[in-house]
C-alpha cells in the first residue's frame, strides 16, 4: 500500500483519521502521516504487535517519535530475516511513492515478548495497547489464549469487521469494562473504510484517543461497524453532523413503505446550514478544506449507498436556514444495505447530546412510532438523559419501540393509533 | 499410564507439581490454540503445546487435564510456574517437537479421543 494511495481511500472512506499499523513495524508511518496529514486527516501512527503466544496487539503511539523507539525495541525482539520471494518484499516508501527501501526483519513472524511484556513495552512508549481482532480465532487474544488473561492492562479491545460492533461490545469490551473499537484491518487500499468507529474528540490524537476509550472530558467512543453495510451508521454519521453544524434541532425520519418498494431516511436539523457551493462540495469525497468536513463527509458514501440500490440523494440547505438531507432506496433491492442497528444510532444520539431537541420516527408500513429527547426528559423528571436512569429509560423506550415494529414486520396494513406521551408501535 | 510414564518416554523433565504426576493419562490433546483446548480436549488428556503463557494452567484446570507437555524446548514462565504448582497441573517439558512427543506417547498406545 503506497501511502498516497492510503490517503485518497481515506478520502474516499469519508474518515477524520486512520491509525496505520504495519505488522511488527513503524517505518511506514511517517510517509503515511504526511501523505494523510496533505490531506487535512490524520494518521496516528501505530504498530500490530505479534507476541509470542501470536496475539495481536495493536499499538497506537503519541508520535513519530515514540512510534520509532518502540519499533527498534520490536525490531530487536524479532527473530529471523524477510525471504522476499516466499513473504514479499516489506517496501518502506516516501508519499512520493518512491521506494526508500526495504525492511530486513521477518514481520510475518512473532516477536519474543509475552503477551503482557508487550502491552508494557506499548505503555512504556506512551502508546495504547488495544487487542486486535479479539472475535477472530486466529491471532485475536481470545482465540490463542482461551481468554483475556486477569489483570492486563488493555486499553480497548478491537472488533473485526466480521462481528456486529454491538455484539463486540457486548461479548468483549463491556465484560473487561474497556472500550470496544473496531476497523477495517485493511491490507489494501479498497479495505480501508470497511468498518470505522465513531469517537466524540476534540481532536484525532492519541491522548484524545485514551480519554475517549475511558470516556472522560466529555470523550467518548459512540459506536461503529460497517457503514457500507448499515444505513443506521450513515444516519448517526449525518446526525453527527448535523451537531457539528451547531443544530438545536435535530428531526430523523424512517419511512418503510413496502406499497411502493420505497425505504426514505430523512434528517433535517436547524444548524447553520450550508451555501450552494459548499453544498456541492458537500457531496465531493475529494474536497478537503477544514470547513466543510464539519458539514457532511458522509454524504459521499450515502449518496454511493442510496445510488447503488436505486435511489438517490438530496441535500436542501441554506446558510442560517439549517439543512435536510433526504436519502432513499429501493427496498427490495438486491443491492439495498440492510437499515442495521437503529437501536445504538439513536442511543448515541441522544445520550451523547442532550441538549439537542432530537425527534426521531421509524414508520414501517401504517406501524410506526415517534420519540424525541424532551418526551424522554420530560418522562424523566429532571434526571438528566446521560445519568444511568437516563440512558436505561431511552434504551428501553427504544427497544421498545423497535422490537414492536420488528414483530409486526410481516403483518398486514392495520390503521395506526396516535401515542400519548410518544407513539409506541401497535400492540393488537 | 501415569504422567511420570509420559515424562519418561519423552526425555522429560516433570517442571511443576511433582508430587502429581502419578495422575492418569486417560488420552492426549495437541494444539497451541487455547480456545480450541477448551472445546476440544478430554478430562484426564494430556495436552501438548508450545504456548507457555499462564493461561495453559487455566485451562488445564477447566478441562481437569492430567498434564500439560511443552515441546522443543520450551520453558515456562514464572507465573505460569507459580500457578501450576498452585493448581496442581504437573508440567512436563521435553525438547522433541509435539509431531515427535504425539508420535512417542501412540506408541505407548495412548489416544486421541472426540467429544462425546
Amino acid at each position: 500500500m503506497h501511502p498516497g494511495a492510503i490517503a485518497r481511500a481515506v478520502m474516499e472512506a469519508g474518515l477524520d483519521g486512520i491509525v496505520v499499523c504495519d505488522h511488527n513495524a513503524a517505518d511506514n508511518a511517517a510517509a503515511v502521516g504526511r501523505a494523510v496529514g496533505a490531506t487535512h486527516r490524520t494518521s496516528i501512527p501505530g504498530m500490530e504487535i505479534t507476541t509470542e503466544e501470536e496475539v495481536h496487539v495493536v499499538a497506537m503511539l503519541p508520535d513519530l517519535a515514540s512510534a520509532g523507539a518502540l519499533h527498534a525495541r520490536v525490531a530487536a525482539a524479532l527473530p529471523g530475516q524477510n525471504v522476499p520471494d516466499v513473504l514479499g518484499w516489506q517496501v518502506i516508501a516516501n508519499e512520493h511513492e518512491e521506494v526508500l527501501g526495504f525492511n530486513q526483519s521477518r514481520l510475518a513472524g512473532a516477536t519474543t515478548w509475552s503477551l503482557e511484556r508487550t502491552v508494557d513495552e506499548i505503555h512504556r512508549a506512551g502508546g495504547l495497547a488495544v487487542a486486535a481482532h479479539v472475535d477472530r480465532e486466529r491471532f485475536g487474544l481470545v482465540g490463542q489464549l482461551g481468554f483475556v488473561p486477569p489483570g492486563l492492562r488493555l486499553d480497548a479491545v478491537e472488533v473485526s469487521a466480521a462481528t456486529p460492533y454491538r455484539v463486540g461490545c457486548e461479548q468483549y469490551g463491556q465484560p473487561l469494562g474497556l472500550a470496544t473499537v473496531t476497523g477495517s484491518d485493511a491490507h489494501h487500499p479498497k479495505d480501508i473504510g470497511l468498518s470505522v468507529t465513531f469517537l466524540r474528540m476534540e481532536d484525532v490524537t492519541t491522548p484524545e484517543l485514551l480519554q475517549a476509550f475511558r470516556g472522560e472530558h466529555g470523550r467518548s467512543v459512540l459506536g461503529g461497524g460497517r457503514p457500507m453495510d448499515e444505513l443506521a451508521l450513515h444516519i448517526l454519521d449525518v446526525a453527527l453532523n448535523s451537531y457539528e453544524a451547531g443544530a438545536t434541532s435535530v428531526e430523523i425520519a424512517v419511512l418503510e413503505e413496502p406499497e411502493i418498494d420505497r425505504l426514505t431516511i430523512e434528517i433535517r436539523d436547524n444548524g447553520r446550514g450550508m451555501d450552494h457551493e459548499t453544498q456541492a462540495r458537500a457531496v465531493d469525497p475529494f474536497f478537503t478544506t477544514r470547513q466543510t468536513r464539519n458539514v457532511g463527509l458522509g454524504l459521499p458514501l450515502l449518496r454511493q449507498a442510496a445510488e447503488a440500490a436505486g435511489g438517490r440523494l438530496l441535500v436542501r440547505s441554506m446558510p442560517g436556514a439549517g439543512t435536510l438531507v433526504v436519502a432513499d432506496v429501493q427496498l427490495s433491492h438486491v443491492d439495498r444495505a440492510p437499515l442495521g442497528d437503529l437501536e445504538t444510532t439513536f442511543m448515541v444520539l441522544i445520550t451523547s447530546r442532550p441538549d439537542v431537541d432530537l425527534i426521531l420516527a421509524h414508520r414501517r408500513g401504517s406501524d410506526g412510532y415517534e420519540l424525541s429527547s424532551a418526551d424522554l426528559a420530560e418522562a424523566l423528571g429532571g434526571l438528566p438523559l446521560t445519568s444511568p436512569e437516563g440512558i436505561a429509560l431511552a434504551r428501553e423506550a427504544i427497544r421498545r419501540c423497535e422490537t414492536g415494529l420488528a414483530s409486526h414486520a410481516s403483518d398486514p396494513p392495520a390503521a395506526g393509533r396516535p401515542g400519548t406521551t410518544f407513539k409506541e408501535p401497535k400492540h393488537d | 499410564m501415569t504422567v511420570a510414564d509420559v515424562a519418561q518416554a519423552i526425555a522429560g523433565s516433570v517442571v511443576a507439581a511433582p508430587e502429581h504426576a502419578g495422575n492418569e493419562v486417560r488420552g492426549a490433546y495437541a494444539s497451541d490454540l487455547l480456545s480450541d483446548v477448551m472445546g476440544n480436549a478430554q478430562d484426564g488428556d494430556v495436552w501438548i503445546t508450545l504456548q507457555k503463557h499462564v493461561n495453559i494452567v487455566a485451562v488445564a484446570q477447566l478441562k481437569n487435564l492430567s498434564a500439560i507437555v511443552l515441546i522443543g524446548g520450551r520453558q515456562p514462565n514464572d507465573d505460569t510456574l507459580a500457578r501450576a504448582a498452585e493448581h496442581r497441573i504437573p508440567m512436563v517439558t521435553t525438547t522433541y517437537s509435539a509431531f515427535d512427543v504425539a508420535g512417542l506417547l501412540y506408541q505407548l498406545g495412548v489416544r486421541g479421543r472426540r467429544a462425546s
